[in-house]
């Protein structure tokens, strides 16, 4: 895999990565492909995948109600840009 | 000092001296993050009846547990200047109980880390050597237990980041069962493996603790339905007939001499107690890769939930010509290097064309790991084993929860307890080189009670109850 694939999977998840964190990248790729190897010697045929460590159900669905609401002020605050009780951005359509 | 000790002095003396003695030590060993207000906090407590468990006693939360009004970084750059509209759930039982917080605790960033190195705030500096890391992701809590400042002290545990630390500061660390504790509210890193949990001096604390934060909350639909026994009053260390098992290939892992020998030490007391202590070995070939595993499944995941650190709603934005330039711009500089890789690496194990051979592969290992380690505690209370293997590393001879090219068993161990979710605890068992060492226990699903009980046992024989770090220059 050269630089530029990792460079190009950086952009899919929205940030960049220097040419040398893409090397680096590279050589930890040299490692984790070493990993895989061992992984793969390990036999999981009809082995379920854990996605949960345990049996018992604790999850259900709730009645529809509305509960743990914030206010519109609440919920700007953190922003850096607000307009008209709106999350302000960049013009989309220029 | 613990909390009864704590509880003789009157509640403004013990909470303005912990906030002082947090901030004499903040330039020694950089734990703090955010020195909270306690004014509001003392006047609410007036509502609070005063045989509350924690009543006025200090509590310091990791930086990545939200609190409404108060700054909230997980220690990273992104998160810089944000500041939670609502308590998590474990800040509404800590001040329900009468508990008074007075700061938020530097971590790895994001929780991602090992050894507290990569906080946004610079490195935690151990207490008994300030030339030595605290260890992570909970590295200022764990310090600041360690250095008196409070009694109990919240960290969270994804891959051994409350246990870890808790052996390389002397202290006790608790991670519950997975579940146990709510996470609601908690920024997340791997949500199939992140636990709350925390530090204590002493046994008894460690239990009082659990009874005033564990319990169902239908606002994390992980948590168990099971009753909360005052596990405090319940402690009982008469181990006759305890059976407790030694995983001898971690151990053999061990190369520390001084450390297999205070193990050993130990377990020869343990078996005068009237405990019954075998030595059992999980799968080589399992335990050999739980490094790669882990690191699948955690970055995986990791990618997933930070998805929402855009800069955009909260968080710090840069400046750019477009919602997606400002996104990359935020996502670019708020995150570390590091960060980035892992979730490249992470992204990459979710790919359609690599999801079978990655990340489907890891969460079946997990399980092959899990079935083994419960076939254990089938047969035994506990499995015993060191913590750390090695005393607190200098920075340059730290190993973090990165990729590496030898498969560490001795330092990685401690991870099954993620995979598993069943409770585990770390507390002091010596001195090596000035230096504190641990051990490490783990019971069945919801058996915490067995820990505080052969704990307690533990704690008689190291003499080491309460024990607190005197921070040199």
């Amino acid at each position: 895999m050269d630089k530029e694939y990792f460079q190009t999977l950086a952009k899919q998840l929205m940030f960049h990565i220097s040419e040398e964190e893409a090397e680096q990248l590279q050589e930890e790729f040299v490692i984790l492909q070493k990993q895989i190897a061992l992984l793969e010697r390990i036999d999981t045929e009809n082995v379920k995948e854990m996605v949960y460590p345990f049996e018992a159900e604790t999850a259900f669905l709730r009645e529809d109600e509305i509960t743990h609401t914030i206010s519109r002020e609440a919920a700007l605050s953190n922003a850096q840009a607000v307009m008209a009780g709106h999350v302000h951005v960049p013009k989309v359509v220029k | 000092m613990d909390i009864k000790t704590m509880k003789m002095q009157d509640v403004k003396t013990r909470v303005y001296d912990a906030i002082e003695k947090a901030k004499q030590l903040q330039p020694k060993l950089n734990a703090v993050v955010t020195f909270v207000d306690v004014e509001e906090q003392l006047e609410a407590l007036k509502q609070i009846p005063s045989d509350a468990p924690l009543y006025g006693i200090p509590v310091v939360l990791k930086d990545n547990v939200n609190t409404k009004g108060i700054l909230t970084t997980a220690s990273s750059r992104i998160l810089s200047n944000y500041i939670p509209v609502y308590d998590a759930a474990i800040c509404e039982k800590l001040k329900a109980n009468g508990a008074i917080i007075i700061a938020k605790a530097s971590m790895d960033e994001l929780g991602m880390g090992g050894t507290n190195l990569s906080a946004y705030s610079g490195p935690v500096h151990n207490p008994y050597d300030t030339t030595r890391i605290s260890g992570g992701s909970s590295g200022g809590s764990a310090v600041l237990c360690a250095a008196g400042v409070a009694p109990l002290t919240i960290g969270t545990d994804t891959g051994d980041s409350i246990r870890k630390p808790a052996a390389y500061n002397g202290v006790i660390g608790v991670k519950p069962t997975y579940g146990r504790i709510s996470r609601y509210g908690i920024i997340p890193y791997a949500s199939s493996l992140d636990h709350v949990g925390y530090f204590t001096t002493t046994v008894a604390d460690a239990a009082a603790a659990l009874h005033v934060l564990a319990g169902r909350d239908d606002r994390d639909m992980t948590t168990g339905n099971e009753p909360v026994p005052a596990y405090e009053s319940l402690i009982n260390d008469d181990i006759h007939g305890k059976r407790i098992a030694v995983i001898d290939n971690i151990i053999e892992a061990v190369k520390e001499e001084a450390i297999v020998q205070s193990f050993e030490s130990l377990l020869t007391k343990l078996e005068e107690r009237g405990a019954v202590i075998e030595h059992v070995r999980l799968n080589d070939e399992l335990l050999s890769v739980l490094l790669p595993t882990y690191f699948i499944i955690a970055n995986a995941e990791a990618t997933a939930n930070h998805s929402n650190l855009d800069g955009i709603r909260f968080g710090v934005r840069e400046a750019g010509e477009s919602v997606e330039e400002v996104m990359i711009n935020s996502r670019t500089k708020g995150f570390s290097s590091n960060i980035r890789k892992r979730f490249v690496i992470g992204s990459y194990s979710l790919f359609v064309e690599n999801q079978d051979k990655l990340f489907r592969k890891a969460q079946k290992v997990r399980r092959l790991i899990v079935n083994e380690v419960k076939a254990v505690l089938d047969q035994y209370d506990m499995i015993l084993t060191t913590a750390a293997p090695t005393i607190a590393p200098h920075p340059e001879d730290s190993v973090d929860e990165a990729l590496s090219d030898t498969y560490l068993i001795a330092e990685n161990h401690m991870i099954i307890g993620n995979f598993t979710g069943y409770p585990c605890m770390t507390m002091p068992c010596g001195f090596v080189s000035d230096m504190p060492i641990g051990i490490h226990m783990m019971a069945k699903p919801y058996c915490e009670q067995e820990l505080f009980n052969i704990g307690s046992a533990i704690e008689a024989e190291t003499g080491l109850k309460g024990i607190t770090a005197e921070v040199k220059a």
